[in-house]
């Protein structure tokens, strides 16, 4: 039971849930007072780096050739950057 | 008595089965369309999708992020256990995994079934368009996920000899984990964007 | 090994993406899709004063759409040589397949049915294009088995030289999910998920005629592997 619970696994867990945590609080107003929009970005910018925590770590593509790796780099950067751009162009 | 990991030629080894990562690649990418396309018509429109976003359920999406967060965690251990030939707890791990994603279902209906009967459908405007397509296409990815993780359960049934079964493990787990992802991309877009 | 006709049937998918195209583009008009809010007015004058091209269009697309079927033929044909035993994969191929040319076919003649008496009530010459655009985008479900028996097959197939490699598997399986939208134009008249939107059409389309261009290859490279001798692999 200790080997699950001391594992690289569930330190990327609790930082996963800790960061859940964390968007929850930007997108309920926590942080930028009153200007919500930073706080939306902040949102997507932390779910991105959420979304790598899990792909390098669970689906293990730390060890992956570097081309696998690369097309998921690449899309995270791509798919986020549009979406805060077409955000921001919105506000 | 560890089962021998095949590395790929030059530097990494590519979890499960090659051709996998190409559906994994493309199912994301149609969600990268997917969501890019929220976020532009959101952006045409803010003033309606964040007045409709008003009646989302915030609790059942959080729940429903840290269920599948949780799940993804039995997961990786699951993979981690067959690889050490621990057939038994791969499987148990396989069956909290699976009872993750049931409890995602749950929450779903309860979810869909408080909208519905405060009159919220698919046409009732753009914001819920978009909230039943993406999260109903979601939901597909996860009872398809649910199907695999049963799958792999089973295949894991014969207790030895699971290097036979790696490869589907794996390619099952990063499916498994692909529909994580997906999730905490749409909690952020759908349910945290203001 | 019937190479030469195999290959016919091949080439025959690479006739009907062309000519289809060419029915639909140039000639049909119907590229961007009329949008499904259009007014029936608008409609009937696309249909009014575009008659002919119209239906000369629609004769081309539907001329084309006969060469869907020797293509889901061939598919099979290679199909069997990856399943053992009763190869019911190869069935469902065949079966869904040649079910799915009627959603081609069929909303060619709606369409000309619209096309053919133009000075008819407006009303009912965008009934006629309803139900043209309806029977060619929302039926997803022949399309869909087509493609997942196709990956299953290729999933399966134990044989020492695979005759497809398995992402094909994966990329059938891709293309079944990227047809499921469609099914949801019922509910929209505008935005990406109807009819003209980049959801029930630009993606299904590009993602089609793809697949066409892909398995074409395989197909290809299939057949003629197929014709060497066996120790000559």
């Amino acid at each position: 039971m200790a080997a699950l619970l001391f594992h690289r696994a569930t330190a990327v867990w609790l930082l996963l849930v800790g960061a859940t945590g964390l968007s929850w609080g930007f997108g309920h107003g926590m942080g930028f007072g009153d200007d919500f929009r930073y706080g939306t970005v902040a949102v997507v910018i932390i779910a991105f780096i959420k979304l790598r925590l899990v792909f390098l770590e669970f689906m293990e593509l730390r060890h992956a050739p570097a081309g696998l790796r690369w097309a998921f780099e690449g899309w995270t950067v791509v798919v986020c950057a549009s979406v805060v751009f077409l955000y921001w162009s919105g506000t | 008595m560890g089962v021998p990991q095949v590395a790929a030629s030059r530097g990494g080894r590519i979890p499960g089965e090659a051709g996998v990562w190409f559906f994994i690649l493309g199912d994301m990418v149609m969600f990268g369309l997917f969501f890019t396309v929220f976020v532009y018509y959101r952006a045409a429109d803010v003033e309606l999708f964040a007045a409709a976003q008003h009646s989302l359920n915030q609790t059942y999406g959080a729940l429903n992020t840290l269920l599948l967060l949780t799940s993804s965690w039995f997961v990786v251990h699951a993979v981690e256990s067959a690889r050490g030939d621990h057939a038994p707890r791969a499987r148990a791990l396989l069956a909290c995994a699976f009872l993750c994603g049931l409890g995602f279902l749950v929450v779903k209906y309860f979810e869909y079934g408080e909208k519905i009967r405060a009159g919220l459908t698919i046409t009732s405007n753009d914001f819920f368009m978009y909230y039943y397509m993406l999260t109903g296409i979601h939901l597909l990815h996860v009872t398809l996920g649910m199907g695999v993780l049963a799958y792999l359960w089973q295949r894991l049934r014969g207790g030895t000899q699971l290097g036979a079964h790696m490869s589907a493990l794996e390619s099952g787990a990063s499916f498994w984990h692909m529909v994580d992802i997906l999730w905490i991309v749409l909690f952020a877009l759908v349910y945290l964007m203001r | 090994m019937n190479t030469r006709n195999q290959l016919l049937c091949a080439w025959c998918g690479v006739a009907f993406a062309i000519l289809f195209t060419l029915g639909f583009w140039p000639l049909s008009h119907f590229m961007p899709p009329p949008s499904p809010n259009a007014s029936a007015l608008d409609v009937a004058t696309m249909y009014r004063e575009h008659t002919n091209q119209i239906r000369l269009g629609l004769l081309v697309m539907m001329g084309a759409s006969g060469c869907i079927l020797p293509f889901a033929a061939v598919i099979s044909a290679q199909m069997k040589r990856m399943e053992d035993g009763p190869s019911v994969l190869s069935y469902l191929q065949l079966a869904s397949g040649a079910l799915g040319v009627v959603f081609f076919i069929m909303p060619c003649l709606l369409w000309s049915i619209a096309a053919f008496r133009p000075e008819r009530d407006a009303e009912l010459i965008q009934l006629m294009n309803d139900a043209g655009w309806m029977v060619f985008l929302m039926p997803f479900t022949t399309f869909m088995v087509q493609n997942i028996a196709i990956g299953l097959a290729v999933l399966g197939d134990r044989s020492t030289q695979p005759v497809f490699p398995r992402w094909v598997a994966y990329l059938n399986f891709w293309v079944a999910v990227l047809f499921l939208p469609g099914g949801l134009l019922t509910f929209f008249k505008t935005g990406p998920f109807a009819w003209n939107g980049l959801f029930a059409f630009w993606v299904p389309f590009v993602v089609f005629f793809t697949w066409y261009v892909v398995m074409f290859a395989l197909l290809r490279k299939g057949i003629i592997a197929q014709a060497q001798p066996a120790g000559a692999r």
